[in-house]
């Protein structure tokens, strides 16, 4: 199988809540034009396109398609991929088989979005609120632990249901989410592309921000941006012609399960926080990346957190750490960027978060630590390995990619 | 290419207005489908659907689908696009060598909810053609049928023949949501105008439905059906959205996505080479422009190839099956097309059946007057 | 395993969005124009096209169209279809009376503007006729401020 690696990136010159200036292309074509600047590309060089978004949350049906011209995809393939918050990274993934298989040699991937452009209830009603209607008109109790699977998509209902699950199997306390929220927006303030930055934060500072509902403060929670990222990849022969460096891709993965909590389904139950997805796509791509260790191997980790607690209950689920270790790690200043194991110092999803680009983002961050180009935000550690995690659906659906900066030897 | 791809099989399901839910049609195809193969899910490596979130009203459509569609704890991913892109994936998928199936799912239920011209109208440029009004994806047809008709000098009787055939085999087909039996150009005529000269009876029914597929590798073909129909080249394009810009009389797209389907499958006389074409006309004026595209017959000579050359008895037969004036259900429309073309190529089309069916072309399309194309060559 | 359609319950779920679009600086300059009856279209540095109404890129270039110029008010008609039908949130009405829309060529432009069309009959000679544009009395930067196209 051939070797598929990352030979450039681009971002859209901010991320934040409102781009005002620009209509939906013209703010796509920025960062494409960003990435081809980056790499010194050309669009005769790229062979293929794999598109993604969440499109309900602009309110246009295949964005590619009005996009088309803006991003020089004209006589082009094109493949539209959307799976919810994941898309991104399913983008990422698409192409990585566009040329694994063969079929193409290089494939650019692009994903937006522009949620100031939407109602901002729409991503929350789009997933809920059908469901929640038809029970309520057929008399159905929502507030059973079926229901809870109804009062879903990123609302205060299931995700904290998910972080109280979490802080009671591993020990941690809603101290340890103040803090991990206040270590990622510090990272923020050293990443020109994040949203919200903030390089004074810390756990009390966190901890005087509302509380939605326990344990989810207002300063938990991810800001909706605008904003769209643009990588190419390459097939190992192709990248060796066009470029010097490359982040090269070792394993990818990708599992789901069922779209609603609190069901048993073959013996597992839907516990938010058991994320059984993500520990079967972890396992899956660290045997395709021939990874046995992950905490000795892995350098780096990139997770997709929407809110704070995510961070440290997927750094358990992925293996990097064991089952009640990750707010350790925190405490003694493990996760920093100057840190053992560094984690977000993008800032993560909880900094910026164009849905459509937030997976994607954790595969283009590693990659640009692996090639030591995240300036600022750079960890200090050399990165070899990196792992990019990517979370979306209804709470079970999970990407996870391992990038390295060298080929995989077959 | 390392390794074939086979289509083991399929299960499809069409109708004017299906009083079901999403999870129970998936269920319904995807178990169907299982059985008929003598499998369980566990045989499956890889799902990928095709569903539009606007369609379904929901976002993330794919999610609420993964315990009906076997995907439970599966690799999952989505397309949302016309589903022939969906197995242009899957089999990406399986030629990395990373899985050795891959099941396709795609359908939508609007039933009389929700118009699909909707769907259109929502890929249309909010900043400027929704605001003027004037296009929407009837009226898109209607120019680009006036378009083909000028640009040849052909008259109308011409595409109204082309959907008299279209209903007539649909007629024949129970896979079809709807067709009329012994149509005629006539009878295409009576219908109303909706955009000249675009005719009510020239578009497509409005249409629940969906389907699911089996795509394997060459090594487990064989322990699943007798008939495999191989996938022996793809290709996709996409041009300009801006309607201005296009030649509507011609599909510059379609002819870029054909050119690669039929290089990869080493074909180079079409015309020769392909025994029929299950092609995405969404509406009859469609139809003739597409074909061309695909290189079925010259610039110009629709009227000629459809003086009964097209036919189901005819030396080239276009939708044999029908087409899409007999059922539209967006996102599976193209994977109907292919469902219609591995019943030709298995010798089980019926009263649709061609003569000589070896080697197929299927066309898929997405966008307004087929913005982006997707062609797929299948043999025996 | 078919279920019967009894068995379904089809309760209906209007979900009520609203959209703010940016429209991007080239559609606020083109309209800005009708303010003033003018009709503006962007250049492509590269290969010279002109497109309107006037937009950032060119596709087949894959470069930005920064020039932006005025264009003719007549043209001539390539294209046309006559509307039977409206479409109202997808739901074909049939229109109070047969309409035309043309796709017209615009003297200075290579894209074609879609449009109303009056005074023209469809037959020989509508293709290729001369026409020219009417707006509306008062004009306010609005889209349908250019309100159709008549025979020059």
């Amino acid at each position: 199988m051939r070797n598929v690696g990352i030979i450039g990136i681009g971002y859209t010159p901010v991320f934040v809540s409102k781009r005002k200036d620009v209509n939906i292309p013209e703010m796509i074509s920025e960062a494409v034009e960003n990435c081809y600047a980056n790499t010194g590309l050309a669009p005769k060089d790229v062979d293929a396109m794999v598109f993604g978004n969440m499109h309900t949350f602009e309110g246009v049906n295949m964005p590619h398609l009005w996009a088309a011209d803006h991003i020089a995809a004209l006589g082009k393939p094109v493949m539209r991929i959307a799976t919810g918050g994941s898309t991104g990274m399913s983008a990422i993934h698409a192409a990585y088989y566009h040329i694994a298989s063969g079929m193409h040699d290089v494939v650019m991937v692009v994903c937006f979005e522009k949620q100031s452009e939407g109602d901002s209830q729409v991503g929350l009603m789009g997933i809920v609120t059908p469901e929640l209607m038809a029970m309520l008109q057929a008399g159905i109790d929502v507030s059973g632990s079926s229901g809870m699977g109804a009062i879903a998509g990123g609302s205060a209902g299931a995700i904290a249901f998910q972080a109280c699950s979490y802080l009671a199997r591993s020990g941690a306390g809603i101290e340890h989410i103040d803090g991990m929220a206040a270590l990622e927006r510090r990272n923020a303030a050293k990443n020109p592309y994040a949203h919200l930055k903030d390089a004074n934060a810390t756990a009390a500072t966190i901890a005087e921000t509302p509380l939605i509902s326990y344990p989810i403060r207002f300063g938990h929670i991810c800001p909706t941006s605008d904003g769209a990222t643009v990588a190419i990849l390459a097939s190992e022969e192709k990248a060796a012609k066009l470029v010097d460096e490359v982040a090269w891709i070792h394993g990818i993965a990708n599992c789901a399960s069922d779209a609603s909590a609190g069901n048993i389904l073959e013996g597992v139950i839907t516990d938010p926080a058991e994320q059984m997805p993500c520990q079967i796509a972890a396992k899956q791509a660290y045997k395709r990346a021939g990874i046995e260790d992950p905490k000795k191997e892995i350098d780096y980790v990139e997770i997709y957190n929407g809110f704070a607690h995510q961070t440290l209950m997927f750094l358990e689920k992925l293996g990097m750490c064991e089952v009640g270790e990750a707010h350790k790690l925190l405490d003694a200043g493990d996760l920093e960027i100057n840190g053992r194991c560094p984690v977000n110092a993008s800032g993560g999803v909880v900094s910026t978060n164009a849905i459509g680009t937030s997976a994607m983002n954790r595969v283009t961050e590693c990659a640009l630590q692996i090639l030591g180009r995240a300036g600022e935000h750079q960890v200090e550690k050399d990165v070899h390995k990196a792992l990019a995690h990517g979370w979306g659906g209804l709470m079970q659906y999970v990407t996870v990619t391992i990038l390295a900066d060298a080929p995989q030897k077959s | 290419m390392d390794k074939k791809v086979a289509i083991a099989g399929y299960r499809m399901k069409g109708a004017c207005d299906l009083i079901t839910t999403r999870e129970r049609l998936t269920f319904e195809l995807t178990r169907g489908l299982f059985d008929d193969l003598g499998i369980d899910r566990h045989y499956v490596d890889t799902v990928i659907f095709s569903t539009n979130d606007f369609l379904d009203g929901r976002t993330i459509s794919n999610v609420f689908l993964d315990p009906p569609a076997g995907a439970y704890l599966k690799d999952e991913s989505k397309v949302e696009m016309d589903g022939l892109n969906a197995l242009m994936y899957a089999f990406m998928r399986i030629q990395s060598g990373e899985y050795e199936s891959a099941l396709l799912v795609a359908l939508s239920l609007c039933g009389y909810q929700v118009s699909p011209y909707l769907y259109i109208e929502y890929t249309l440029n909010p900043a400027y053609d929704r605001q003027l009004g004037l296009l929407n994806e009837l009226s898109a047809a209607g120019l680009q049928a006036q378009s083909f008709l000028s640009k040849y000098g052909y008259s109308e009787d011409l595409i109204d023949e082309i959907a008299a055939q279209n209903l007539r085999n649909a007629a024949l087909n129970p896979d079809q949501a709807r067709g009329m039996n012994d149509a005629s150009g006539k009878d295409v005529k009576q219908s109303p105008y909706l955009y000249e000269p675009l005719r009510e009876l020239h578009t497509y029914p409005a249409t629940d439905g969906g389907c699911a597929v089996l795509l394997v590798s060459e090594d487990k073909a064989g322990e699943l059906t007798d008939k495999p129909v191989w996938v022996l080249g793809m290709g996709q394009s996409i041009e300009t959205y801006y309607l201005g810009e296009r030649g509507l009389y011609e599909s510059r797209s379609t002819r870029e996505a054909a050119e690669r389907a039929y290089r990869m499958a080493g074909i180079d006389d079409p015309k020769r080479k392909v025994d029929f074409a299950e092609v995405s006309s969404l509406f009859a004026p469609q139809e003739p422009i597409l074909c061309e595209a695909l290189g079925l017959y010259d610039p110009g000579g629709a009227a000629a190839a459809y003086g009964g050359d097209n036919d189901i008895s005819g030396s080239l037969p276009i939708n044999p099956s029908g087409g899409p004036l007999g059922a539209h259900p967006i996102c599976a429309t193209g994977l109907f097309r292919l469902n219609e073309a591995v019943k030709q190529l298995r010798g089980e089309a019926g009263k649709n059946q061609v003569k000589k069916a070896e080697v197929a072309v299927v066309h898929a399309q997405d966008g307004v007057c087929a913005q982006q194309n997707a062609v797929v060559v299948l043999g025996t | 395993m078919e279920a019967s359609p009894e068995d379904f319950f089809t309760p209906a779920v209007p979900l009520d969005f609203v959209y703010n679009y940016r429209v991007g600086t080239y559609i606020e300059r083109y309209l800005e124009g009708f303010k003033e009856k003018k009709i503006l279209a962007s250049r492509c540095g590269d290969c010279g096209k002109v497109a309107v109404p006037p937009r950032m890129y060119c596709g087949p270039c894959n470069g930005r169209m920064e020039e932006l110029l005025e264009v003719s008010q007549q043209g001539s008609l390539e294209n046309f279809t006559i509307g039977h039908v409206l479409l109202e949130k997808g739901a074909v009405k049939a229109a109070p009376s047969p309409y035309m829309l043309g796709l017209i060529k615009l003297d200075g432009a290579d894209s074609l503007l879609l449009a109303r069309v009056e005074g023209v009959n469809a037959g020989a000679g509508a293709l290729g006729m001369r026409v020219r544009a009417v707006w509306k009395d008062e004009v306010g930067g609005d889209y349908n401020d250019l309100d159709h196209f008549e025979p020059a």
